[in-house]
């Protein structure tokens, strides 16, 4: 049993909870992060990728445009590096009427979101793929950001500050000492190892998972609503700009370009369980369809993953709880102590990834409030560091950078151009991360060939650099593959077909992992 | 809309190619790495996959990958790719984004090849002194980077032009229909033998040639990056093919050139005019029509006297990247006495004019070394290959004389006696 | 069923330029069914066109000769005594065993006395790059010293500049699997550090074995492998022991006094790329006209027979006039077979008839489970190796197919992908040959 003691616990390592440590953590407190898995495993780490303008907000939720206007400089300022500076489009599509279109630039300027209307011919030009019927376009600073970046830079910011990052730890328990949480329980997965807390204050910033947490300090039914979205990232930037539907929020209404790809999202169906969301073929054929749309020709592009998350929403009996879309898009803070008599907690639940900083901004101020503190919150203006040059991400990036180590280092991920000492490094930081968990910061295995060629190469440094022993490694290996086929099986089509045969030929056939030794668990 | 039409809307060669939508079908399998005759030389260049469909999802406007310039063009890549990537393409249009900002005059002036050939004809003796005289190449390769020793054309006293118009005419009346004649600039003013030659085959088997006033095909323009210059050329020599009659048969002895025509302007320039298709489908290199010829009966062994030799053939790699097979060895065998020995080499290295040029020179030779010793080795005298640059690149290094292989066609069918066999 | 084993004549007194273009067979695909098909036609005085979209599979193959290796996860010692038992929509069951014994002799007649090692009915094991044990018939001379036995004491070689090749991975997993008859070998790792060229820290394979080539790099070679290697060791290396220079092998078992293997990983495989190499100049030297960078987009038919095959060259899309024609392009993994976006199966070449067309159903998501169904997907064929329509007739009578466009097997998982490759091949050739074309 491993014992801790700090002031606060933050609960779920997504961007909110990461907003939440570092926030706490530069207000002076001593701070604990625990996730149940690796940070930005969530909903974080399975959404398409957007840093909103406002743009999507202007006429539907104009305080949340304005917010989302404002954070989105903010991000772009103290975490340039996760940010690409694609900017982006709202475009009415030839299957669009153009009612909504007309009250935007309107709307946009009373939300102060910058936005300029383009002519046919500039919106073109900007991006030649795009549906060439297009009947109006309008220019807004939307950017992409990589939400793993975004956390990870959020969290390791925070870890300076003194806060503990506890990936992998899943809380089992709170404990509540007169009508107040005292203690947190939790399991070390990794090590299988259990682990109390001590704390003053727990901030749940679990997602999806809120419920289940609150439900375990006594707070009576928290119902949070998992919205299942999927999104699928076809395997090169079909436009280098954000490019938006002028339509009211829809399913399939934008496409973002991040990193190598580009994604488009998504739907919106009521789930029951945030653990088991599926990716179900008639939504794949609807954003393929809604892809379509957008760019003429889509449906021959390479898919080459797809993924579902969950939004968060707090259930509100204003709407049917069937449909999830017209649920309030803003955050809403839980206090306990008020609603279900248990001091020394709150629950978030909802909000945005633009404004992760904000909300956590909210959140600790009333933790504040209820300390009878006044801390004053300094995340907007100091910037995470290594982000001091301020430059943004470029999709150059690291085809330059093998440029100039080509002859030091070899590549190990070829798709996605990722070096063997980017990840020999991060093994050394992270000793018990999976090959998904390096995946997540160094995109191994997320091109097109989804770990084909990787795999082999990750699992055999592990074992050559001693960083696992050659059990774990080819446990590790076997998740990696299980895992990488989720996403795929989906979207089995075109070229990626072929892929997926040609790894099956490398790794069945010639490899023949079937005849490996198998260890009686599953890695993790 | 399929995917193909979608991507010619973009007038910026960045943006949008047929060739970048090609990307989607790389599988990782790294065959053209096996195969490309530069990467094989040196590590300077990072191979095709890389500098391929690899690198292309990473380009967006700025150039980072510098080292893509020691791509040859060739080609082999894309003819070896089982899963259809154009990534010679790829990297074609990447080099042009690349070369947008700082051209090298050089890579001007190599390109000029029409106005080079119009400006040493006349003067003939005095431009091979020049190309031959040392401190001259010396001050060319300071100045505008082709190397000092890069192989040179011979220039001619005559040019193909000259020729037809001096020429008596043919003794026979025509029993076939019309063809057209596309010399290409090099076949118009250096290679000017290989191009009499064709058209005195092509009318002994009673054809009538049609030679229409033609300028470059704006192959050595696109290969260096001039994109604009090289649709210009295109158009105005599809304007002029198309000038001597509708629905001709049009044969080229220029085996790079045809390839220009029939493909590259389509994939890498994205040009996709009704003109060019049809040039490109009618468009003939001479072996691949002579072998038809042979398939129809229309050119029969009897007609053919005996060669006793053993032939060295190279196919350039630009008319590997046609896919017609290796109609020349098929010609050249049928005949009788006649035994080919193909290189097996990807390319000679000059790819066009890579090897031209002083930081690619030695790469080049390093390239062709294997076709230079094979010809050597099989056959002293004459080797055979069907463009231009590269007979020059292989005759300099292996010294080994170097012809077209329809001149091996020429003296079986009785019209000539001058190849030393 | 009958067996195939007449001798086949020589046609090197026929050039085939002196043959008119309407009598050639047009063999589609340059894996090793096409490259067998093609081979065994001219062989016997056929005049033949391969065409081929780009280099064939070999070089992506693993080296070896497989013909049935695994059933059900679980290995088969004897590969000819499973036949009995396989499914009827197999294609073994159309082949049989003399068509395959014939098919594979052929190959390895082609390839030279001694290039193989093994029977093709009695599999053995041999180490992988991930160190798992692999069934297989028939190994090239260079692998025979992998085979895994009792007893054996194996160190495995690795060259830090190559990563497609990691020893700890390889002995580690080897050290932990118990063999058939007993326990693990005695298997340990070791490495060298020798760029294949000078200042390269990431070359692939081919660039290793083409190095190899050169008797002063391979001095090198040997010398520094000596440095790590202890008496009485097999020797297990990355399969890079040369591409052009056949001796390779036996000089590094020579200067090492070692037995050596090489160990096939992900592709470029070299052993492969040899096969290829050797196969294309056998075809030239026969006078096959080869066609390569050409993709095949349909079938001309008259009177209800196939007389061309439509080539998508350079400027525009040309037919080759063919008496017959073999399918040899290959399953999924070429694009012979494809999935659309709407989830709809086909065979891209021709269109054919395939044995589903509905991929939704075919497709699972547990990637440990059971082979994906989708991947059996293929063109049914008679005992001739015509290709059948949905009520079993021969869509034409002089249309053939062989080797991964066949529906019925899941190669990889069966390690059986040259056995009915060879096996296909070497039917729908001697049915032409034989001039059964009605």
């Amino acid at each position: 049993m491993k014992k801790l003691s700090v002031d606060v616990v933050v609960i779920g390592g997504g961007a909110t909870g990461a907003g939440v440590v570092r926030d706490v953590a530069m207000r002076g407190y001593s701070v604990a992060i625990l996730d149940k898995a690796d940070l930005g495993q969530g909903t974080t780490g399975r959404y398409h990728g957007l840093l909103h303008s406002g743009g999507r907000y202007v006429v539907s939720d104009p305080h949340s445009a304005t917010e989302c206007a404002e954070e989105n400089e903010v991000v772009r300022r103290i975490q340039a590096h996760a940010v690409e500076d694609t900017g982006g489009l709202f475009v009415v599509t030839p299957d669009d009427d153009l009612d909504y279109s007309n009250g935007f630039a309107a709307a946009a300027a009373a939300a102060q979101v910058p936005c300029e209307e383009l002519t046919i011919r500039e919106a073109l030009r900007r991006e030649p793929r795009l549906n060439p019927g297009i009947k109006r376009a309008f220019a807004v600073r939307d950017a992409s950001v990589d939400g793993w970046q975004l956390v990870w830079g959020a969290a390791n910011d925070a870890k300076r500050h003194g806060a503990h990052i506890l990936t992998y730890h899943r809380v089992t328990g709170m404990e509540v000492v007169d009508g107040s949480v005292r203690q947190v329980t939790a399991i070390d997965e990794k090590r299988g190892e259990e682990v109390q807390i001590d704390c003053n204050f727990v901030l749940n910033c679990a997602g999806p998972w809120a419920g289940q947490i609150a439900g375990m300090a006594g707070c009576e039914e928290v119902e949070v609503v998992p919205g299942r979205g999927i999104m699928i990232a076809m395997n090169h930037r079909l436009v280098n700009s954000v490019v938006n539907r002028c339509i009211y929020p829809a399913d399939g209404d934008i496409l973002v370009p991040v990193h190598t790809v580009s994604i488009i999202g998504t739907t919106d169906v009521k789930a029951t369980d945030p653990d088991q969301l599926a990716i179900p073929r008639d939504e794949v054929q609807q954003m393929l369809d809604a892809g379509e749309a957008l760019v003429p020709g889509f449906r021959e592009a390479r898919a080459v993953h797809a993924w579902s998350g969950a939004r968060p929403l707090f259930k509100d009996p204003k709407v049917s709880a069937s449909d999830t879309r017209h649920m309030t898009r803003g955050m809403k803070i839980l206090e306990h102590d008020t609603r279900d008599g248990v001091n020394g907690i709150l629950s978030i639940i909802g909000g945005k990834l633009t404004t992760y900083r904000l909300m956590a901004e909210h959140m600790v101020d009333i933790m504040e409030e209820k300390l009878g503190n006044q801390n004053e919150c300094k995340t907007a203006e100091e910037i995470i560091p290594g982000n001091e040059d301020r430059k943004t991400y470029a999709v150059t990036h690291r085809l330059e950078e093998r440029e100039h180590d080509r002859f030091e280092d070899q590549i190990i991920c070829e798709c996605e151009l990722m070096s063997r000492g980017m990840i020999t490094q991060l093994m050394t930081e992270q000793p018990t991360a999976s090959f998904d968990d390096l995946r997540r910061q160094l995109r191994l295995g997320m091109g097109p060939c989804q770990g084909g060629f990787c795999s082999m190469r990750a699992t055999g440094i592990a074992v050559e650099e001693q960083m696992v022993d050659v059990e774990r490694s080819t446990e590790l290996m076997r998740l990696f593959l299980k895992n990488r086929w989720i996403g795929l099986w989906p979207i089995l089509n075109g070229d990626q077909v072929r892929q997926t045969a040609l790894d099956n030929w490398i790794f069945h056939g010639t490899f023949d992992i079937e005849h490996l030794p198998q260890s009686e668990e599953e890695a993790l | 809309m399929t995917s193909h039409e979608v991507v010619q809307q973009g007038e910026s060669h960045e943006h949008n190619t047929l060739a970048r939508a090609s990307l989607d079908n790389c599988v990782k399998c790294t065959i053209c790495e096996t195969q490309c005759p530069v990467s094989r030389v040196t590590p300077l260049f990072t191979g095709p996959k890389f500098v391929g469909p690899q690198a292309e999802r990473f380009r967006n406007g700025e150039s980072v990958d510098k080292s893509l310039d020691y791509c040859s063009s060739c080609g082999i890549c894309t003819q070896a790719c089982p899963q259809g990537v154009k990534i010679a393409e790829i990297n074609t249009v990447a080099r042009a984004v690349m070369k947008e900002d700082h051209m090298p005059v050089r890579d001007r002036l190599i390109v000029q090849t029409t106005l080079m050939g119009r400006f040493m004809t006349p003067f003939a003796p005095v431009a091979n002194m020049a190309l031959k005289n040392k401190p001259v190449r010396k001050i060319m390769q300071a100045v505008v980077g082709v190397a000092e020793d890069a192989p040179m054309p011979p220039a001619q006293m005559q040019s193909f032009e000259g020729w037809l118009k001096r020429r008596p005419r043919p003794k026979t009346q025509p029993t076939r229909e019309p063809i057209v004649f596309f010399h290409g600039c090099a076949g118009g003013y250096f290679e000017v033998e290989t191009s009499k030659k064709t058209v005195e085959v092509l009318e002994h088997l009673g054809y009538e040639v049609l030679v229409p006033k033609q300028g470059c095909c704006g192959l050595a323009q696109q290969s260096n990056g001039l994109f604009a210059g090289a649709r210009r050329s295109v158009n105005a020599l599809v304007d002029a093919l198309l000038s001597a009659g509708k629905g001709l048969t049009i044969v080229s002895s220029s085996g790079s050139c045809t390839g220009m025509l029939k493909h590259e302007a389509h994939e890498i320039l994205g040009m996709d005019d009704p003109r060019l298709m049809e040039v490109g489908s009618r468009i003939r290199e001479t072996s691949e029509f002579l072998l038809e010829l042979l398939d129809e009966g229309i050119l029969t062994p009897d007609m053919l006297s005996p060669i006793e030799a053993t032939i060295p053939y190279h196919q350039p790699c630009q008319v590997k990247s046609q896919a017609m097979g290796t109609p020349a060895v098929t010609v050249m065998e049928a005949i009788p006495g006649v035994k080919v020995v193909e290189s097996g080499q990807p390319c000679c290295g000059i790819a066009g004019t890579y090897g031209l040029k002083k930081e690619k020179y030695e790469i080049a030779k390093a390239v062709g070394q294997p076709v230079f010793d094979m010809v050597k080795e099989t056959n002293p005298d004459l080797g055979t290959c069907d463009t231009e640059t590269c007979r020059w690149q292989i005759q300099k290094h292996s010294g080994v004389r170097m012809v077209h292989p329809v001149e091996l066609l020429h003296q079986s069918l009785g019209l000539s006696n001058d190849l030393k066999v | 069923m009958t067996s195939h084993t007449a001798p086949i004549a020589d046609s090197s007194l026929a050039t085939s330029a002196q043959r008119s273009a309407a009598e050639r067979v047009v063999v589609v695909g340059s894996g090793i069914a096409g490259l067998t098909a093609a081979l065994t036609l001219a062989r016997a005085g056929k005049p033949v066109t391969l065409v081929t979209k780009g280099i064939g599979g070999l070089q992506l193959s693993q080296g070896t000769i497989d013909v049935l290796g695994s059933r059900d996860g679980n290995y088969v010692p004897f590969a000819f005594d499973a036949f009995d038992g396989l499914p009827d929509s197999h294609p073994y069951r159309l082949i049989g065993k003399d068509a395959v014994l014939s098919g594979v002799e052929t190959f390895a007649r082609e390839l030279g006395e001694g290039y193989f090692e093994g029977q093709a009915g009695v599999n053995a094991l041999y180490p992988t790059a991930v160190g798992a044990l692999r069934p297989t018939a028939l190994v090239p001379a260079s692998m025979a010293a992998g085979r895994a036995e009792v007893g054996r004491r194996m160190v495995i070689v690795g060259v830090r500049e190559l990563k497609d090749y990691h020893p700890e991975l390889i002995a580690g997993n080897l050290a932990r699997t118990a063999l058939p008859e007993g326990d693990p070998m005695d298997v340990r790792a070791a490495s060298i550090s020798l760029p294949a060229r000078e200042g390269e820290v990431d070359s692939n394979p081919v660039m290793y074995a083409r190095s190899m080539d050169r008797p002063e790099f391979r001095a090198r070679f040997i010398a520094e492998v000596k440095k790590v290697i202890q008496p009485g060791e097999v020797v297990g290396v990355p399969a890079v022991l040369g591409l052009n220079d056949p001796t390779v092998h036996a000089e590094v078992e020579k200067g090492l006094g070692a037995e050596v293997f090489e160990i096939v990983s992900q592709p470029p495989c070299v052993p492969g790329m040899r096969m290829n190499q050797h196969l294309t100049v056998r075809l030239k030297e026969l006078g096959v006209r080869i066609v390569l960078g050409a993709e095949v987009v349909g079938l001309q038919a008259h009177e209800g027979r196939v007389t061309g095959v439509d080539v998508r060259t350079a400027g525009r899309v040309r037919t080759l006039a063919a008496e017959a024609v073999i399918h040899c392009g290959g399953g999924f993994e070429s694009g012979a077979l494809a999935v659309d976006s709407h989830n709809r199966v086909s065979e891209t070449l021709f269109d054919l008839p395939i044995t589903a067309t509905d991929a939704t159903e075919l497709i699972h998501g547990d990637y440990w489970g059971a082979p994906q169904p989708l991947f059996e997907v293929g063109v049914r064929v008679d005992e001739a190796m015509r290709i059948l329509d949905a009520e079993g007739h021969p869509v034409y009578p002089n249309l053939f197919a062989a080797g991964g466009i066949l529906a019925g097997a899941i190669r990889w998982h069966e390690k059986s992908g040259e056995g009915i490759a060879l096996g296909s091949a070497h039917k729908a050739a001697r049915t032409i040959c034989e001039g059964d074309l009605s």
